[in-house]
């Protein structure tokens, strides 16, 4: 834990925290909102005394209610990791400015972010699915995606015949005979 | 658009007129529109340039890459990595599974030196239980990890040489492995994917017959790097291929996200054992080597460089291995508290850092894996237009590429 570069932080983006600063262990936590991702991270970057050259990593998060942008950030300046959260994207429409201008290493990894959560980063001038093929139409990482296989989330399920697995767990309890066309079965992709 | 719909694809001679032959795996052009700027601009070809895939089944990729080539004679102008044709997607079977099962299935990612993987989800359980290992667990954990460093930069180099079309260097390489390998095997019961590390220590301690082999080795590990990398250090065409050959200055390996040897060998001395120390390495004595060069000949030999210090770091361990449990006292099923933690290590080919949220259930709400080689590759974009097809081996080999990671 490193005091100092949280009190640098509150003083530098008392404007930008959504919510106050978490301290745990090696890293430091801050929330920020999607409007100041380009003015956070390029300060970070660039100030000096703040000195964030390394990206370590950039990730999507779905929790079910919300999307996440999470980046993590090495400075020689301090001990510890910091994590920026980029919190409250809808999960409908999740957009956040991309952050290619400063490390377009990044590019690789909002590609990534994109294919398995439909994050859309605003300013990647090359955006498309990075693993998924190219017809691939749903976002395998969100929440709402289920494995066919996906026991192991309902331990009262027990196991399922193979000839079965195509179908989601609530249509086998309620067998009602659906039309192929509004089924839920959600679209599972071809390299499950 | 479905399977059974007539497509109209772009024409492999003219990329600007569109016809009704089903699209196969050779075309190099896709069947559908341009999705991105990026993808219109590859894929409009000035008079002169044509498309070559390199891949997805080409030696020199070292895996399952397909990289389309635009070309304009010998020379590269630009290039479009294709990537996911490994991919299984380990983050979603590492959430539907508990922490435990998370531990195999991150073994094949880095499927080369699977040790690196494997302890992702096992040091971030670890990071969001706050749990402390024995220490004893720590020194097997470091020996088994330099052990593997080793074993991977022995490979590259053999690698590297054989994409360059030497044969010699790799059966030494694969010498070299294959002793540490066995060693490993002895010590883990497997020789590639080893699922030897667990939440909270290792899976069973120290092994005579490791021991006994690893006594072996140190005899004649030493000597045996020198004449291997005796080798290539000093051949004519090894060095005229690799001097000077796609050059990364600092600037652009921190921007592209690089780590490793590829950072390192443009000056920025970013080891993670170092910048931001796990494990017992604080108390290791070691250097982190750089070069300034940033080029293939620079990586090279800042491989042979970090596997003498590997060597280092593998003698003191075995000066100062402690006494004591190899297992921290945990339940079997753990249910680890809502938390969030980022790990990072030093794998042989850079920083593989985990991002783990728990929900306060026996699985991993999500497991992010950040794998080196996926950055690594990125910069070739930058690096190779301009070099000629011949020089792309040499460019990609020394960028030392694993698939299984880069694919997830």
């Amino acid at each position: 834990m490193d005091p100092r570069l949280r009190r640098r932080i509150e003083r530098t983006f008392a404007d930008d925290l959504r919510g106050p600063i978490n301290q745990r262990l090696d890293t430091t936590e801050m929330r920020i909102g999607a409007a100041s991702v380009t003015t956070v991270m390029r300060t970070l970057h660039d100030d000096p005394e703040l000195d964030f050259k390394v990206l370590a990593d950039l990730a999507g998060v779905d929790t079910g209610s919300e999307m996440w942008v999470v980046y993590h950030l090495w400075s020689a300046q301090s001990p510890d990791w910091l994590r920026v959260i980029v919190d409250g994207l809808s999960r409908d429409d999740p957009r956040v400015p991309s952050v290619t201008f400063l490390w377009n290493g990044a590019d690789w990894a909002e590609r990534e972010a994109y294919d398995m959560f439909g994050i859309i980063f605003e300013g990647n001038r090359d955006l498309r699915r990075i693993y998924m093929p190219p017809d691939y139409t749903s976002f395998p990482l969100r929440k709402d995606f289920l494995l066919p296989d996906d026991a192991a989330r309902s331990p009262g399920e027990g196991f399922r015949h193979m000839e079965q697995t195509h179908q989601p767990a609530e249509q086998l309890r309620q067998p009602v005979l659906r039309d192929a066309k509004d089924s839920l079965a959600p679209d599972r992709g071809p390299r499950q | 658009m479905t399977a059974t719909e007539p497509r109209t694809v772009r024409s492999l001679d003219d990329p600007d007129i569109w016809v009704d032959t089903p699209a196969t795996i050779f075309d190099a052009v896709p069947p559908y529109p341009p999705r991105t700027e990026r993808e219109a601009e590859f894929y409009h070809l000035r008079d002169g340039e044509m498309l070559l895939n390199l891949g997805p089944q080409h030696p020199s990729t070292h895996g399952v890459l397909r990289v389309v080539l635009k070309i304009d004679g010998e020379r590269v102008v630009d290039l479009d990595p294709v990537l996911g044709y490994l991919h299984r997607g380990v983050e979603k079977i590492c959430e539907n599974g508990d922490w435990h099962h998370a531990i195999s299935n991150c073994d094949p990612l880095e499927y080369v030196a699977s040790m690196f993987s494997e302890a992702m989800p096992v040091l971030a359980a670890e990071k969001l239980l706050d749990l402390k290992v024995p220490r004893r667990a720590e020194y097997i954990r470091v020996l088994a990890w330099e052990l593997n460093r080793i074993a991977s930069h022995s490979l590259f180099m053999g690698w590297l040489a054989l994409d360059l079309g030497g044969l010699t260097p790799i059966l030494y390489g694969f010498i070299e492995r294959d002793e540490i390998v066995e060693m490993l095997a002895a010590l883990t019961g497997q020789r590639l994917l080893f699922n030897y590390l667990r939440i909270g220590g290792v899976n069973g301690d120290l092994t005579h017959d490791f021991m006994s082999r690893l006594g072996d080795w140190m005899g004649h590990a030493g000597k045996q790097i020198e004449t291997t990398t005796k080798l290539l250090n000093e051949n004519e065409i090894f060095v005229r291929r690799t001097r000077g050959l796609g050059v990364i200055d600092r600037e652009t390996a921190l921007r592209t996200l690089c780590s490793g040897p590829v950072l390192r060998a443009t000056g920025v001395p970013y080891d993670v054992r170092r910048a931001h120390p796990y494990s017992v390495y604080p108390e290791l004595e070691f250097d982190v080597p750089t070069r300034t060069e940033g080029d293939s000949y620079a990586r090279y030999l800042l491989h042979v460089d970090e596997v003498r210090e590997s060597m280092r770091i593998i003698d003191q361990v075995l000066h100062d291995m402690p006494d004591g449990p190899v297992m921290a006292k945990i339940p079997r099923m753990i249910r680890i508290p809502p938390a969030r933690a980022f790990i990072a290590v030093e794998s042989p080919r850079g920083q593989y850092a985990c991002y783990a949220m728990s929900d306060g259930s026996d699985q991993p709400f999500r497991l992010r894996i950040h794998d080196p080689s996926f950055f690594n590759l990125q910069v070739v974009g930058l690096v190779m237009p301009g070099n000629l097809i011949a020089d792309t081996m040499a460019i990609m080999a020394s960028l030392d590429p694993v698939m299984g990671g880069i694919d997830k």
